[in-house]
């Protein structure tokens, strides 16, 4: 799982121009379609702030967390519950519950992050059915399987300025990761990654390394948990759930692990796909997760993987 | 309630111990954590449901069958998915997550979400000590896993195949060098890992039905049983099995059924904090 330093770094002003282009267009995309279309863009953003932030940690350091879906589902009950029952402003109980998110993060992560990858794997996945089974038993704060109504964000509903929200959190998202990875620490993520013996040798401290990985993404997800609950207006116990976890695993994988572009592709096309197949029910979790172990055995880089071969491939011939 | 509580730990935490072997084994020669082990376990069970049920075998051939086919079928899983990961711990741990979210699926759209369940081999209970009636067939579950873990035992501490494993897990490299063909023994030890998991799903499956996603639990506690008696350590798994089913039954007896799960977590938030290693554990994990 070796990557080449920078090599996703913005270098050319030209590039630079580009993206800024691209997402001028996308941003006047909402205007041109229906509201059921917007829908799926939103939720695609959201997918995108989720995959972006699990492979900072999955991707950037080589530490697999279960739990990405169950520390949404905490930023979204948090803020939930407390602009419910205590009445506060529905933004301050975005940041409550991004910050929420944090803690526990950086509590799990303290917990078994001394003891190497497989603890954090195991913890996440018990954190998470922990929280689902409080979730269930809860029923009088957390209303349980009927589902948690909570108000919006802004006082008239409407699906484009929600779509400016998510895009707004998801170039957040993808700046704090950027930033992240094209930083010392971001040096220091990858150096762990790829041997934690030199990595520690060399004076990184591998263990405030990891933490600060695992706290930063758990908060992200708290974030655009929070978010997408106060957009759904209803929090159920299927946002903390490994459904919910392992979409967003198999986006990460399919769009391409460890690149900055992959979680991106992966969000939009698996989103607008499973919108398709809807048709077919709940079995689109099976599609998807035969897709996802294929690429995974097969093209373990993803899209973005493949891409970056046949471009190889090309230029090799072409040269 | 103390007793009949304690009763019911017993059995659950005999066959915890039975599932975290498997989990164990796996770990101790691979470095792979089988996240899709309950899945296993709940194939069992469903499969000895099906043979004893819709093709009317006996039971005991029903189960047999069900425990050789899962071995096939993990033998089938290390070929295909888990070889090409070595090397790549994070790699292999995606993959049987994957594999358990596909495996639940597809037995919610061949089964059903119905619990099913195989019929038991024994009626009645038994008056233990003139304190409680107890349920012949939880009995009947708990003779069986002890026998099975005794099986288990004499097959890595006698046998010649359980020098080698007990040589891999030491050392890996060293055994190599002494010809042991270990791609041969991970395929069979990840077969033999699913085995267990399949033993303990027919032997459980009678008293408590298999859902498409019943396994999650068990195999939660598996891996909660694991870390506590340390990664790889044999011992670790009878004695943290037992700990967790008397923990959990005598919790949900004397505390909240609801949260029967979580005193699990507990455990294993306790073990993380104090002592990481687990009971057994070697130092370096």
């Amino acid at each position: 799982m070796t990557i080449s330093l920078g090599e996703s770094r913005l270098k050319s002003t030209p590039k630079i121009l580009l993206c800024l282009a691209g997402l001028a267009v996308f941003a006047l995309l909402p205007w041109t379609m229906g509201v059921y279309n917007q829908h799926v863009l939103i939720v695609c953003l959201f997918y995108t702030m989720m995959a972006a932030s699990w492979n900072l940690l999955a991707g950037y350091t080589g530490q697999v967390s279960f739990g990405h879906a169950a520390f949404a589902g905490i930023g979204a009950y948090v803020s939930g519950i407390l602009v419910v029952k205590a009445g506060l402003n529905p933004w301050g109980g975005v940041v409550i519950g991004t910050l929420c998110a944090a803690a526990f993060g950086f509590l799990v992560g303290l917990l078994c992050l001394r003891m190497g990858g497989i603890y954090l794997s195991l913890t996440t996945l018990g954190f998470s059915e922990i929280l689902h089974i409080v979730i269930n038993n809860e029923y009088e704060i957390t209303r349980g399987t009927m589902g948690l109504q909570v108000p919006g964000l802004i006082e008239n509903y409407s699906k484009i300025a929600y779509f400016y929200i998510f895009l707004a959190g998801a170039l957040i998202t993808l700046a704090v990761v950027y930033r992240l990875v094209h930083s010392n620490a971001g040096l220091n993520f990858r150096a762990v990654q790829n041997d934690e013996r030199a990595a520690s040798a060399l004076g990184v401290d591998v263990v405030r390394t990891r933490l600060l990985a695992f706290t930063v993404s758990s908060a992200l997800a708290g974030m655009a948990g929070a978010l997408y609950g106060h957009y759904m207006l209803l929090i159920t116990p299927h946002l903390p759930s490994l459904d919910q976890q392992f979409l967003v695993l198999s986006m990460t994988v399919i769009g391409g692990l460890g690149s900055f572009v992959g979680p991106v592709i992966g969000a939009f096309s698996l989103e607008i796909l499973s919108e398709y197949i809807r048709a077919w029910g709940e079995y689109h979790v099976l599609v998807f997760g035969l897709v996802a172990l294929f690429v995974a055995r097969f093209a373990p880089k993803g899209i973005v993987g493949i891409y970056k071969a046949w471009r190889g491939k090309y230029r090799a011939a072409t040269a | 309630m103390f007793a009949i509580a304690s009763m019911n730990g017993l059995v659950i935490g005999v066959i915890y111990a039975l599932t975290a072997l498997g989990v164990s084994l796996v770990v101790g020669i691979m470095n792979v954590v089988n996240f899709a082990h309950g899945e296993f376990y709940i194939l069992a069970g469903y499969f000895s449901f099906l043979f004893a049920n819709a093709l009317g075998m006996p039971i005991i051939a029903a189960m047999g069958l069900a425990v050789a086919l899962v071995f096939v079928f993990g033998l089938l899983v290390e070929y295909t998915l888990i070889r090409p990961t070595y090397g790549d711990d994070m790699y292999s741990l995606i993959l049987t997550f994957i594999l358990s979210i596909v495996l639940q699926n597809a037995y919610l759209f061949i089964f059903g979400p119905y619990p099913n369940k195989p019929p038991g081999w024994i009626k009645g209970a038994t008056n233990i000590f003139d304190l409680f009636f107890y349920g012949n067939q939880r009995m009947a579950a708990l003779v069986a896993g002890i026998a099975v873990i005794v099986v288990v035992f004499a097959m890595i501490k006698l046998t010649w195949f359980g020098r080698i494993i007990r040589a891999a897990s030491q050392d890996r490299g060293m055994a190599e060098l002494n010809g042991v063909n270990t791609t041969r023994l991970n395929m069979l030890s990840f077969g033999l890992g699913c085995a267990l998991a399949a033993a303990a799903g027919v032997i459980l499956a009678p008293v408590f039905p298999v859902t498409p996603t019943a396994g999650v639990p068990v195999a939660l506690t598996a891996f909660v049983v694991v870390v506590l008696g340390g990664m790889g350590s044999m011992w670790g798994c009878i004695i943290g099995g037992l700990i967790l089913g008397l923990v959990e039954n005598l919790g949900a007896a004397y505390l909240s059924t609801g949260y029967k799960h979580v005193f699990g977590f507990v455990i294993l938030i306790m073990v993380l904090a104090i002592r990481p290693s687990g009971l057994f554990g070697r130092k370096e994990a």
